[in-house]
């Protein structure tokens, strides 16, 4: 039980007392409740509403107003303090507790927002009010609530890990700010392009599923009408209610979280997650994008210009246009791609930790690293995701250009070949370069040929349309950018201006080659600093 | 009776990066034993004990805590250690009994009234059961350090690991320290403790070793690293009434004589060498004419060797 919990009931004692609490309190009902009393006044009062629509014009405001307490203040208040435990050094001491990783992890977790859970529940009164006189149903509010907590509890971890892991508090702050912002709110914009798994992520989908049980009868009735128009909820051949397809999606995230953290109080130098657990969950996301995208392209859901037909060109005929279909299956590879990226950050051991691990065998009088091992080289991890990866991205592909939309049109096996490859050079070359030369050498590379290239390819873009071939072969050095290109030569159904259709394919198939030959390098490179590493730990041992 | 190894560490290795912080760290400490570990800052004493308290891992290395492996059995030797950092922190958002019960509910010392009591014998034990009610961050800094001295041994730890525990101390609260540091060794607990002030070290302490730039230079009791460190080291200082630099340059040409100055009329230097040589030298002063009032030697201090053994390691 949590009550059970040291650092949860430590965290109780000094995040409850009633001096910093009270104030907390006291702001929190003052505002939940002028929230309360105004809108019931302007429902009651001004818009003449009758009683039950009156009460529940409240829900909604108050809603924002605790995601405010539990999403903003929470989620700082877990990376700050979990930063600050660093910072003053007592987090040695909790290292050395008895206690399960997994007890740490959850008493942290509950321990230190738990100011901010009170608030929270400070608020409820108010919602419960609103909920009952509003007769809003049982199966609108509870899956609202439900994943109200485990969106609370996401946020949180996410806060967590980035305090346990940045070790400056000030740029554990802003990196959990940053991330929060970016997994949870930008990175679900990604839904409007094909990849509809990352709005789960988030409260959003659910909120909107509930949104016309909670609104006014008239607002909820247009609300229900446009939710009529949108997009359904289906994984692979399976309806799932929303609800319960956030739970999934966020339970994966939670979990792999979950398992960070606890990896991280087992041992300091532990890698974020281990080998097996990495690619199941690189895996695993790989599955949600597709399951989730794939039901969607036939009724056309899936493609941004349908949403912007539905607004602006109501009636009239719509169907997609072959550049978007490009873009999306672009788009996809590139995910994968920079997915397969942090999962390699994730998994690669440093050059002290292959040391270790060498000496450690030699001590054991072994001749290898174990295939599990943090410092076992992730090389062959790195190319089973980046196949995996590959995969993925031609199932997409290929069920978007052979669908209803593109008549004629095909995606042979080859472009298969063409995407292991793509996925494999961008991949491999960051891991080989990343495990022999170590995270320096990987930023110095990301912001020299990932980022300088595309911005210098946008710059002369942008400065005039003479200059787009060059452009084109300026980015196309950005790994970054590979996938694109390959949607952009490969698919039969890619229309491109005549100098752009001219210069893609060679600016691809030149850069590729060219990363290819580098990937190689750097992996020849790899084994040779591997090898001296062996031979270095066992000469010193 | 022999006793038993409490601490045994054998060929430790610390590396970060291309820098060994500790090199080829190999000794034992039986079990009851208080044993003190000297070195100036830089010398790998810290990464030793972070890595004896499971806070790091080593490069390379094995270390054995009450018969139990770190590296393999980690959870098991967390359960016997005591670990006291340098600058030990507080949290600055508890009262001190709040701190030291938070600490005695996580090791499940008990029930509630046991916790309680038990935290009022470890405030006892370092002398701040006035301060109790004391919000952490309000008391001075050797208070911290007796707070935290409490905090680590709640458990009851059959080896504590206490880094640099001095440091802010008063002299009478470091008398506390060392009574207090007795009398846990005499129950039976085995105590690692480190300072970069030999002296302090070699009264508290039944043995120790001193260690410079991730080396281990000596170890065994205060004599025995003195003389393996100091060996027959001396200063001798002589006052003479004239001819200073001619005999300083005479001296210099010695081969037993370093580290010549000249502070007045008294050159000062170290000396190397038996009782013989010294007597040579100075029958040699006579000899050569220089009219000496006094002629005196002293015996290297713990802090002297421990300063030339620093210098001497920063310059090779």
């Amino acid at each position: 039980m949590i009550w059970q919990n040291a650092i949860f009931r430590r965290y109780c004692q000094s995040r409850l007392r009633s001096k910093g609490l009270g104030i907390a309190l006291l702001i929190t009902i003052l505002i939940a409740g002028f929230l309360f009393f105004i809108l019931r006044a302007i429902g009651l009062d001004r818009t003449h509403l009758n009683p039950r629509d009156a009460e529940r014009g409240v829900l909604i405001p108050l809603l924002v107003f605790q995601a405010l307490i539990l999403f903003v203040l929470g989620t700082a208040q877990v990376s700050g303090g979990m930063t600050a435990e660093a910072d003053e050094g007592v987090i040695d001491y909790q290292r050395l507790l008895p206690m399960s990783p997994l007890q740490k992890v959850l008493g942290y977790l509950f321990g230190l927002p738990v100011r901010e859970y009170v608030m929270f529940l400070s608020t409820l009164p108010f919602t419960a009010w609103g909920l009952w006189k509003g007769e809003v149903a049982l199966g609108v509010w509870l899956p609202l609530y439900a994943i109200f907590i485990t969106t609370t509890w996401t946020y949180h971890l996410t806060g967590l890990l980035t305090g346990t892991v940045v070790r400056n508090r000030r740029w554990a702050f802003l990196v959990s700010i940053g991330l929060v912002f970016g997994l949870y709110t930008v990175v679900p914009q990604m839904a409007r392009f094909g990849l509809v798994f990352f709005k789960y992520l988030t409260i959003t989908p659910v909120f909107f599923e509930s949104m016309p049980g909670l609104l006014p009868r008239t607002a909820a009735a247009v609300v229900a009408t446009g939710q009529k128009l949108a997009p359904e909820v289906r994984f692979f051949g399976l309806n799932l209610p929303e609800a319960v397809f956030t739970v999934f999606c966020q339970g994966g995230v939670i979990l792999t979280f979950a398992a960070m953290l606890c990896r991280r109080w087992r041992r300091n130098e532990s890698l974020l997650l281990g080998k097996l657990w990495a690619v199941g969950f690189f895996g695993w996301i790989q599955i949600l994008l597709l399951g989730n995208a794939l039901p969607l392209i036939d009724p056309g859901n899936l493609f941004p210009s349908r949403e912007v037909a539905r607004r602006f060109l109501a009636g009239s005929d719509w169907a997609p246009k072959a550049i978007e279909a490009v873009g999306m299956s672009g788009l996809y590879g590139m995910v994968t791609l920079l997915i397969l990226y942090a999962m390699t950050r994730v998994i690669t051991p440093s050059i002290d930790m292959q040391i270790r691990g060498w000496r450690r065998v030699r001590k054991q009088n072994h001749g290898s690293l174990p295939l599990f091992a943090d410092a076992s080289s992730s090389i062959g991890w790195v190319a089973v995701m980046a196949s995996v990866g590959a995969f993925g991205w031609y199932v997409f592909t290929h069920a978007l250009i052979e669908s209803r939309w593109f008549p004629g049109h095909f995606v042979p096996l080859q472009v298969l070949a063409f995407f292991v490859v793509v996925l494999m050079s961008g991949g491999l070359g960051f891991h080989a370069l990343l495990e022999s030369k170590g995270g320096r050498a990987v930023a110095l590379a990301t912001i020299f040929v990932g980022l300088v290239p595309l911005m210098i390819g946008a710059i002369l873009s942008t400065s005039s349309n003479r200059l787009l071939p060059a452009a084109l072969w300026v980015s196309g050095i950005s790994p970054i950018s590979s996938p694109v290109y390959a949607a952009a030569t490969l698919l039969s159904v890619s229309e491109l201006p005549p100098d752009l259709a001219r210069a893609a394919p060679i600016a691809f198939y030149f850069w590729l080659t060219i990363s290819s030959v580098v990937t190689t390098g750097l992996i020849v490179r790899l084994f040779i600093v591997r090898e001296g590493i062996a031979v270095r730990a066992s000469g010193e041992s | 009776m022999q006793k038993s190894t409490a601490i045994d560490i054998r060929y430790l290795r610390v590396d970060y990066g291309n820098y060994v912080a500790v090199d080829d760290l190999t000794l034992s400490v039986s079990e009851g034993e208080v044993f003190g570990l000297v070195g100036p800052n830089g010398a790998g004493k810290t990464s030793t004990f972070r890595v004896l308290a499971t806070l790091m891992e080593p490069t390379y290395g094995e270390v054995i805590l009450g018969g139990v492996d770190i590296l393999e059995n980690i959870e098991a030797a967390r359960r016997i250690v005591g670990y006291m950092p340098d600058l030990a922190p507080v949290p600055s958002d508890l009262k001190v009994w709040e701190f030291l019960e938070f600490h005695a509910a996580a090791y499940g010392l008990g029930t509630r009234a046991q916790r309680r009591d038990r935290v009022a014998e470890c405030l006892e034990e370092v002398g701040l059961t006035g301060q109790r009610e004391s919000w952490c961050r309000e008391i001075s800094r050797g208070q911290t350090q007796r707070v935290v001295l409490a905090k680590t041994l709640l458990h009851r730890p059959k080896v504590l690991i206490l880094d640099e525990p001095a440091s802010g101390l008063d002299p009478l609260a470091r008398r506390d320290l060392r009574h207090a540091l007795r009398r846990l060794a005499a129950t039976g607990a085995t105590v690692f403790v480190s300072s970069h002030i030999l002296g302090e070290l070699a009264e508290m302490c039944s043995s120790l070793c001193v260690m410079n730039r991730g080396k281990l230079l000596a170890s065994g009791s205060a004599d025995d690293v003195r003389a393996q460190l100091g060996k027959n080291e001396k200063t001798i200082t002589v006052r003479i009434l004239a001819r200073h630099e001619e005999a300083a340059s005479w001296l210099g040409e010695q081969g037993s004589v370093y580290d010549l100055r000249i502070n007045g009329q008294e050159l000062i230097f170290g000396f190397e060498g038996t009782a013989d040589g010294q007597a040579d030298l100075l029958e040699g002063m006579i000899q050569m004419g220089f009219r000496m009032s006094a002629f005196q030697e002293k015996h290297s201090s713990f802090e002297d060797i421990l300063v030339r053994v620093a210098e001497t390691n920063r310059i090779l």
